[in-house]
């Protein structure tokens, strides 16, 4: 790998979560073990297996995008709930240190998101349902869909939706021009879109980054689909407080939370000359595939992070893994974490905010940053007992940062890994 | 000095065929892949025409495998049709490497929801107006409805992941999707992360259906699509005045992307080196060009100093050319701006006019398209192209293939709705 490549720093933050909307608060929460997944009460979930979610109360994105920005604040009724995230999150996080116009030029200014394509409200297809379905339950047909349904949905109703839409959008928000990008490997999105950003701003191809992840599956239409397949718990509908359990053996299973989180990425060398605050710095990077999910390939992309950060793993602070209390995929991401760092302490903040998606990565990843910025890291909750399949040093209760790293895990369900290192500064 | 990134292999599934060669030869030709749409009944629709893929079968290029992806979507199995075309092409996999040393980078469009199980639920939810729905009845509805395995396969890292197992490669792994810019990029990405050394090939390109009520029903909304229901084979008609918007297709395609040494020492074919990449945003609207097509021309700019290249150097240049009366005018305007007076004298055509517009696939599959002009010396033409558009005044190819030998150097472009603009350009080695 080349060594010559700039570095690259983290000069601002905004974080929307069941548990905290902003970098203090999220900190404070997860620090006091919290935990924002609660029984569905914005719907009868009545149909649904799993009955719990963790949900953004009170979120209004037209609050947080400011007045004077006029046709910004208009196009937030144009956004599905996670666009509506992403784009107030990319706010919240200019506001805590963006660059001005005059210091970074549009050019050079570069947006990445990690995104989903959104679920369809069922309120934009409600009319042109009655007006092509018979039956009970109601059976659409597409003739009278064709002539008469789809006329009863908003014109804009695809552009509601779109993966890269919080990345147009905010590019709009904020006049940048540079290179945009959307990645859509679901748990891995953000922190992969965290990686190409981190590999443009090497290359020289920008100064500045704004790095979004954003997800909001809380709705109907994504609980029904998830229920349908994807491994979530059924056994916590009454203690949700206690449903995703990372690593822990009782894990049977996660829950879905929506989040979103945007980290101002920039070259060192442009932030130290517009005199900005510096959280942490982005030191190394790198993704693979793991088809069986033996770990050694989880091992080795680990290493080759370590390797792109020029750290060893004793420099090693904590692991901040991806594990979602899934009976398999936690097992597998122990196993890696065992093999490239031996007893190394891992937290995961799963437990706290549930599955947040596209959304996973940086939200959880905001926690080492504030840690190693801070000085002391938040712990895991509902590990009560280390599964005997999961070979790793849980940190339980928050400790002092004693090291100069953290390593960021994200992993999928089907085998797709990414790994961030982020170093002190 | 940087890694060079050279192209061994090549793979397409189109509307006009299953492989670059029938393809290329359907285009040379001047052949339309457009007709009514079969996927489902749209008769009843604004527009009831595409560009489909005809008589695909996945077991034809997986036969021991294909019954595993019988509930992924068309853009998982035509990616993993392109993906191993384009492997066998490069007899990469035969070639003993590192399988972490070989990334997959897809810019893969969406499935679809389930149509009939989502508008049922908003029906049988909604109150006597439609103007409110009751999720509780909305999920009590849709939850009976849905097929488990055909929605995990709906997961939008599902076609990434497939092509990964289905051929070994552990290496990094990306899809990323910006509307009709994706594959593109994902091209330009893989072929940096071999630059810089994360990888030493990749299998990068991209696929996409949007041939589907959601996706039929979502772009007529927008009057995107050409309605001429009575001309199917002529309605999509890139920089004629009498064009009336673009016509949806499908399809997939993959390259081989490799470090040049390494394809040298294994003796790989190399089709062309990947010289020049351009990446930008608009910043400007969600579906609309910038008016002076600000994005596009830097992303053209920009792929010509990576290339080290002057505009007249190029020799063909594969448009996004969508038929849609902004961008054709618009993208008229970037290639003057990028290129100045070289822009009248580089052919310039649209393979739309015959394949329609493959959304996310359409960029790596008009970069295929672009090599093969290179390397047979002949250029694909601009179909449906009779009544001149005082806005649009650069030599299209008009409606039939142009001999040009002496090709070294040759672009694509690709703009996607959401205002990401990306310019590949490859070059002969």
């Amino acid at each position: 790998m080349t060594s010559s490549k700039r570095r690259a720093v983290f000069t601002g933050l905004g974080v929307l979560s069941p548990i905290g909307s902003d970098p203090a608060a999220f900190m404070a929460a997860l620090h006091g073990g919290a935990c924002g997944l609660k029984a569905i009460t914005h719907f009868d979930p009545v149909a649904l297996p799993c009955k719990i979610a963790g949900v953004i109360t009170g979120f209004d994105g037209r609050k947080i995008i400011p007045a004077s920005m006029k046709e910004a604040r208009k196009s937030i009724a144009r956004m599905a709930r996670p666009i509506q995230l992403g784009v107030a999150a990319a706010q919240l996080c200019m506001t805590d240190g963006g660059p001005t116009p005059e210091q970074v030029r549009p050019e050079r200014f570069g947006i990445e998101f990690g995104c989903l394509m959104g679920a369809s409200e069922p309120e934009d297809l409600a009319r042109g349902g009655q007006l092509s379905c018979t039956g009970d339950p109601p059976q659409v047909d597409l003739a009278r869909w064709g002539a008469d349904g789809l006329k009863a949905v908003p014109p804009l109703w695809m552009l509601k939706y779109l993966p890269n839409m919080p990345a147009c959008h905010v590019s709009i928000n904020y006049n940048a021009q540079g290179p945009n990008n959307t990645i859509t490997s679901v748990e891995a999105a953000g922190l992969l879109a965290l990686g190409e950003a981190f590999r443009l701003l090497g290359r020289d191809a920008a100064d500045y980054f704004l790095v979004g992840g954003c997800d909001s599956r809380v709705n109907p239409l994504s609980q029904s689909r998830y229920n349908s397949f994807a491994p979530l718990t059924r056994t916590h509908n009454d203690t949700p407080e206690q449903a995703v359990r990372p690593f822990d053996a009782a894990r049977d299973g996660s829950a879905i939370g929506e989040a979103a989180a945007v980290l101002g990425l920039e070259a060192a060398e442009v932030a130290e000359k517009r005199g900005a605050k510096v959280y942490a710095e982005l030191a190394g990077f790198a993704s693979g595939f793991d088809r069986t999910r033996k770990g050694d390939i989880l091992a080795r992309v680990i290493g080759n992070a370590l390797r792109d950060a020029g750290l060893e793993p004793a420099d090693v602070d904590h692991v901040n893994a991806s594990a979602g209390g899934l009976v398999e995929a936690d097992a597998w991401e122990a196993r890696g974490i065992r093999a490239a760092l031996g007893g190394v302490p891992v937290v995961a903040y799963k437990a706290n905010v549930g599955n947040t998606g596209a959304a996973g990565g940086l939200v959880e990843l905001s926690a080492s940053v504030l840690a190693l910025h801070g000085g002391s890291l938040p712990g895991t909750i509902n590990c009560t007992k280390v599964a005997a399949d999961c070979p790793v040093n849980v940190q339980v209760g928050s400790r002092a940062v004693t090291k100069p790293a953290a390593v960021k895990i994200s992993v999928t369900d089907a085998g797709q890994i990414a790994v961030a290192v982020v170093r002190k500064v | 000095m940087r890694r060079r990134v050279v192209i061994t292999g090549m793979g397409v599934v189109t509307p006009l065929g299953h492989s670059v060669g029938d393809t290329f030869a359907a285009l040379l030709a001047g052949k339309s892949g457009i007709d009514r749409i079969t996927h489902f009944d749209a008769r009843t629709f604004p527009t009831t025409f595409a560009a489909e893929v005809k008589g695909f079968d996945l077991a034809k290029f997986l036969p021991a495998t294909a019954g595993r992806y019988s509930d992924s979507g068309l853009n998982t199995r035509f990616a993993l049709a392109a993906a191993k075309q384009a492997l066998d092409d490069s007899g990469l996999l035969a070639a003993g490497l590192d399988p972490t040393r070989v990334g997959v980078y897809m810019g893969t469009g969406e499935g679809s929801e389930d149509f009939p199980a989502v508008i049922a639920g908003s029906a049988a939810g909604a109150d006597a107006t439609g103007a409110k729905v009751d999720h509780g009845k909305f999920a009590a509805t849709v939850v009976p409805m849905l097929h488990s395995r055909r929605e995990a396969e709906l997961e939008m890292n599902t076609t990434a992941a497939h092509v990964a197992a289905e051929f070994d490669l552990a290496g990094p792994n990306f899809i990323c999707l910006t509307a009709c810019a994706a594959s593109a990029q994902a091209v330009g990405e893989a072929a940096e992360m071999i630059r810089y050394g994360d990888a030493d090939a990749f299998v990068a390109g991209g696929s996409h259906s949007m041939i589907h009520p959601f996706g039929v029903t979502g772009f007529n909304l927008l009057t995107a699509l050409s309605t001429r229901n009575d001309s199917p084979e002529t309605a999509s008609r890139p920089f004629d005045a009498t064009r009336d918007g673009f016509v949806l297709g499908e399809g997939g395609g993959v390259v081989i992307l490799e470090e040049y040494e390494h394809a040298k020492r294994r003796g790989a074919p190399i089709y062309a080196e990947l010289t020049g990449y351009g990446t930008t945003g608009d910043a400007h609207a969600m579906t609309d060009p910038h008016p002076q097509g600000r994005g596009a021309i830097r992303s053209m700019t920009d792929a010509l100093k990576d290339a080290g290249l002057n505009p007249a150097d190029l020799g063909y240049i594969n448009a996004h050319g969508t038929s849609t009366p902004a961008n054709d005018e618009t993208e008229t305007l970037a290639l003057k701006g990028a290129l100045g007076a070289a822009a009248y004298t580089v052919p310039v055509s649209s393979t739309k006019s015959m394949l329609g517009h493959l959304i996310a696939a359409g960029g790596v599959v008009e970069l295929i398209i672009a090599i093969q002009a290179m390397r047979r010396a002949v250029l694909p033409p601009t179909m449906n192209l009779h009544t001149p558009d005082p806005a649009c005044d650069l030599d299209y190819v008009p409606n039939a293939a142009r001999e040009k030998s002496g090709v070294r150097h040759v672009a694509s472009n690709s703009f996607g709705f959401g205002g990401q603009n990306i310019t590949l350009i490859a070059s002969r080695i």
